[in-house]
């Protein structure tokens, strides 16, 4: 989140859309509830009528997959009725910067599209510079070259009424969304899986972004793009790099190609050095120094024609390339689309250690009903985890607020926390390999490792390390500022972002919840990262002179006399004692090459040397932006199996970059409108988390809710001749399950292109294991990927339906 | 203890079933079998292990779609018909509000299950004792707030005290009116009013409500006229007989016409 969910409680209008707050964030209600009996408004876009839509002033119900096509439309709005914050724009994006004269969008592509590698080269994607390496900007928001006009243009084919015949939704309705949440200001957009699950997930949330700078709603209270995560510590777990191309801290991770350090620099930004070198430190301790480079060889280097999301994995898997495999809280063969790929490449492990709090599905999976146990060779061995409460450590929620917590009780048995186990095993493993020589076996041996004591690992020295330690004294660093003063080499955290948790005691512990402000700031409840900065791009709260624009959303402002930004928040700028007329005090975006919010994506990279280096040197920038794979603007793409051809380039339907995986026909197969007519989507439930590997295993849970169902409209139940409680036959292309029929009049019958289309919804969240079982929806479901974030495109594929 | 309300304000009930989770896990209640039998719901009725439930009523007004979503408990009552029917003096009502079974005292003659126009207290047949919501009585005179109200996700459930709660609700519903004109306050004056206070969003029956709830008129007249008038008109054990017998009527007389007048008042399948 840019914002966070107490801040929630200032905004005058909500646009929650792709996600269903009051089912998977219950507690989300509570915030919007408070502003809403202060008036505001609430929008709620889904392909069902939800127990969020039931709160909601305006409900849209949309084909699922086609989101970017009404906000699409809603960005045409905004720039033809000059709705956009002007000033905002101006200051804070990069709205009047001027763009590449070869960059093009045609024919649904953009400009440097390869046909033959399926990948887009960005180089057409990039400013006009001048002679210092910066962009050019043009003096006017009409100037036809400037990013605005682009905007424009790329966005009047985006229609009201297109993005009817696209979406299903009325366009008036569309028209209704957009004057709610544009006439409101500051606006707040919920999301969550419904919008990144899809091989267009990246470009739905960039539309999120472009709205929100157009209307200036970032930096603001009660504003921002307001991500719900998916799982309680999933933010601690991105920001730990789970996700394949990153090192803690959201570094770039190397590929095989940076040799060196230096490599890696060049390719990255010079911005880059002070972060990895202090995670090298962090990791290597004294065996890292200058003059070997850090130990940055010791890192594993991706080959990116090889990188692995989730689904890719269980492609290498069932190719045989994995012996081993740690699955830790996972339930894969539950929740991972088209999941009979999972069925079939777990067999092909020599062992699998599972650690988890139940025997669920994928800890058992050679008990499958249907499967042969004989057939399998695959050794399991489960060791049981400690649950949430049974383990002290810190909790990162979808406000960057990092939470500590003890342990309430003690673990049952031999249950153990997952670092207990982790840090047990990497010591035996230790043990295995001392008194090597090898080059390769060096990392384990020089690792700095020291977290405890055998089978009771400290997670305070675990949040320490990543806080940060001043490598020459020993001591913890007290603040981020002090990691970033600090010269290279001279401090380690093993996630910079984290820096200044521990500096001055254990901050994620503080439990103050005053709020001078009223704003629901509480910024001494926990610690929120980064440096306890609550609502992120602040800065842009304030005018030119650095006072606060809204005086009943005040954050941060310049004091003149201390001549020290100050405020309610901490201020997000770069040097707090650079004044609002300094080129560090102008901007709002410090983590953007240009400094400012990019409403187009451009390729740029800040700090180029306008001379070449000496001694044939290679050039090395400061920053590199970052880009979508994808596309600078966002397009709409039909979804990989839909009921319909793309509306706005009938010969590019799908988005030509998406990922569709393909390596096991035979299990990977995809279906066609004339055998599966219907849009099936999916999505979890109030009453069950994820895969239910937990939640099924408590009674009271099962009696709220004891089995999964297909939600169908009253027109489809009358065409299959079923009614509320019969049993129908939902089939895809992959495979078929048998639920339980709820007729309800929340699914409505729509048209796309003019022909009646219907939803079908179903839960996931059942298995064969635990006290409920069930079938498994992701039996249905389709693995293809987002091609920047690997997000599987779980909310929509085809399928069919009749009385079973 | 002063007068105390629950108010339910179902303009903020997201149906999260929760309320029923803390429910069991405050009074120990194991869970029960369930199907899902329409919409998101899988109680219809209480039961001796479930004294709390959500009910889904989907009404679609096109081109608005309607779900409304009510937490159904025990009302206690100010003047409730399960205690009137007692025939052990089981129940009693506090000033404060609550309407409690005691258990030793029950002796499971199931007159509370006939009598109660909301069909809230339902017997063990094999425990031969009644059961219901108990207000989180335990709770409350420990200055704790009921556990349904404790764990509510989306603060639909507020507790407190009525003469500062019933008012706030008023002033809720001129703003809920706005967007839901149908709007209104159930639990005011209804059952002499009762301690859990709604903000429906529309008419009662169509949350399977009774429309007006009241104490059936033959238990009334049993337990306030004829059974008073009969101890005092005729002497000794002719008095006893005479009320027996003419009570046994009324009674057998009384069990048809409150069937009717409980389908007649509920309005509709839920």
């Amino acid at each position: 989140m840019t914002n966070s969910w107490s801040d929630l409680q200032n905004s005058e209008v909500f646009l929650i859309a792709g996600s269903n707050c009051a089912e998977n964030h219950p507690i989300a209600m509570r915030w919007i509830h408070r502003a809403m009996e202060k008036g505001a408004k609430m929008i709620v876009v889904d392909p069902r009528f939800t127990r969020t839509a039931s709160k909601a002033d305006v409900f849209a119900q949309i084909r699922p997959g086609t989101d970017i096509a009404y906000l699409g439309a809603i960005i045409r709005y905004i720039i033809e009725e000059k709705l956009y914050d002007e000033d905002y724009i101006r200051n804070n994006t990069n709205s009047l910067h001027k763009l590449n004269k070869a960059y093009k969008f045609e024919e649904g592509v953009f400009s440097g599209f390869d046909p033959k590698t399926r990948k887009y080269s960005t180089g057409s994607w990039s400013y006009q510079l001048g002679a210092d390496n910066l962009p050019l900007k043009a003096n006017s928001l009409d100037d036809p070259d400037c990013v605005l006009s682009k905007l424009k243009e790329h966005y009047s084919r985006y229609t009201f009424e297109t993005a009817e015949k696209i979406t299903g939704i009325p366009a008036a309705k569309i028209k209704e969304i957009a004057d709610t949440f544009c006439k409101a200001r500051p606006g707040s957009i919920l999301y969550a899986l419904g919008m990144t699950q899809h091989t267009t997930g990246v470009q739905g949330i960039r539309t999120y972004a472009i709205i929100q700078l157009l209307l200036g709603n970032i930096g603001k209270a009660g504003g921002g793009i307001n991500a719900l995560r998916g799982e309680p510590n999933v933010q601690g777990s991105t920001d730990m790099a789970n996700l394949f191309n990153n090192l803690p801290g959201y570094l770039p991770h190397p590929i095989s190609t940076d040799k060196t350090l230096q490599d890696y620099l060049v390719r990255n930004g010079s911005v880059q050095e002070k972060p990895i070198v202090a995670l090298l430190k962090a990791w290597f301790g004294e065996n890292a120094t200058k003059e070997n480079d850090y130990c940055f060889n010791y890192i594993p280097k991706n080959n990116p024609a090889t990188n692995a999301p989730m689904t890719k994995i269980f492609e290498f898997m069932e190719a045989g390339q994995f012996k081993l495999l740690f699955n830790f809280g996972s339930n894969s063969l539950v929740s991972i689309a088209n999941r009979q790929l999972v069925r079939s490449a777990l067999r092909k492990l020599d062992m699998m250690v599972v650690a988890d709090l139940f025997e669920v599905e994928t800890a058992q999976f050679w008990r499958e009903p249907g499967v042969n146990p004989a057939e399998i060779q695959t050794e399991v061995i489960m060791f049981p985890a400690a649950f949430v409460y049974e383990k002290a450590g810190s909790l990162t929620n979808s406000a960057r607020w990092i939470q500590w917590k003890d342990a309430a009780i003690k673990p049952l048995g031999e249950a153990k926390p997952d670092l207990d186990i982790v840090d047990e095993l990497f010591k035996k493993i230790r043990e295995l390999y001392k008194g090597s020589s090898e080059e390769k076996d060096a990392p384990i041996l020089k690792a700095r490792w020291d977290y405890g004591h055998d089978g009771e690992a400290s997670a305070l020295k675990v949040l320490q390390e990543l806080s940060g330690y001043d490598e020459t004294t020993g001591k913890l660093l007290p603040t981020l500022g002090d990691y970033l003063k600090a010269p290279v080499g001279s401090v380690s955290t093993g996630c910079w972002i984290y820096a200044g948790v521990t500096g001055n005691g254990n901050l994620a512990a503080r439990r103050n919840n005053a709020d001078p402000s009223g704003l629901g700031i509480y910024k001494d409840w926990t610690f929120a990262w980064p440096a306890n900065i609550r609502i992120l791009y602040n800065r842009a709260s304030c005018d030119k002179q650095g006072q606060p624009l809204d005086p009943k959303r005040k954050l941060v402002w310049w004091d003149a006399d201390k001549k020290v930004w100050a405020g309610n928040d901490g201020a997000d700028v770069i040097d707090k004692a650079k004044g609002p007329d300094t080129p560090e005090g102008m901007q709002s975006f410090r983590m953007n090459p240009e400094g400012v919010g990019r409403l187009f994506t451009a390729s740029f990279t800040s700090g180029l040397p306008t001379t070449p280096p000496p001694n044939g040197q290679p050039v090395m920038g400061v920053r590199p932006a970052g880009l979508c794979v994808d596309g600078p603007l966002p397009e709409f793409y039909e979804p990989t199996e839909s009921p319909t051809v793309n509306l706005l380039h009938p010969n590019v339907s799908e988005s030509p970059i998406a990922i569709v995986p393909s390596a096991f026909p035979e299990i990977q197969k995809r279906g066609r409108p004339e055998d599966y007519p219907y849009v099936l989507t999916t999505y979890a439930l109030v009453e069950h988390f994820c895969a239910g590997g937990i939640t099924r295993n408590i009674p009271w849970l099962n009696e709220l809710m004891p089995e999964p169902f297909a939600e169908i409209s009253k027109n489809l139940a009358q065409k299959i001749g079923a009614k509320e409680g019969d049993k129908v036959e939902v089939s895809s292309a992959r495979g078929k399950v048998t639920v339980r029929c709820l007729v309800t009049d929340r699914l409505q019958t729509y048209k796309t292109n003019g022909k009646d289309t219907e939803t079908i919804g179903m839960p996931w969240s059942w298995g064969f294991a635990s006290l409920s079982p069930g079938p498994s929806t992701n039996d249905l479901t389709i693995a293809s990927i987002d091609p920047g974030a690997g997000t599987p495109e779980t909310k929509v594929c085809l399928v069919n339906i009749r009385r079973a | 203890m002063s007068k105390k309300m629950v108010l339910v304000d179902t303009s903020k009930c997201t149906g999260c079933k929760a309320c029923t989770v803390a429910c069991k896990e405050w009074n120990e209640l194991p869970a029960e079998k369930t199907q899902l039998l329409t919409s998101y719901q899988t109680m219809k009725e209480f039961t001796p292990k479930t004294w709390t439930y959500t009910t889904f009523t989907e009404k679609y007004e096109y081109p608005k779609m309607n779900w409304y979503i009510r937490k159904a408990q025990c009302f206690h009552c100010a003047e409730p018909a399960c205690l009137k029917s007692c025939s052990s003096n089981a129940i009693s009502k506090t000033d404060s509000g609550y309407v409690v079974i005691e258990q030793e005292l029950c002796i499971g003659c199931g007159y509370c299950v006939d009598n109660c126009p909301f069909g809230v207290p339902k017997l063990d047949n094999s425990r031969k004792k009644a059961y219901k919501c108990t207000g989180c009585i335990d709770r409350v005179e420990n200055n704790l707030t009921p556990a349904c109200v404790q764990t509510c996700q989306p603060g639909c459930l507020e507790y407190g005290e009525r003469e500062t709660l019933l008012p706030q609700a008023k002033k809720r519903l001129s703003e809920v009116q706005k967007t839901h004109p149908k709007a209104r306050i159930y639990g005011e004056t209804e059952m002499g009013g009762t301690t859990f206070v709604y903000l429906l969003l529309d008419a009662p029956e169509v949350y399977g409500l009774p429309i007006n709830p009241t104490t059936p008129l033959s238990l009334t007249i049993w337990k306030d006229i004829v059974r008073p008038v009969g101890g005092i008109a005729v002497g000794g054990a002719a008095a006893a007989v005479f009320v027996g017998v003419f009570g046994n009527v009324l009674r057998g007389a009384y069990r048809e016409q409150a069937q009717e007048e409980k389908d007649a008042q509920k309005g509709g399948k839920r």
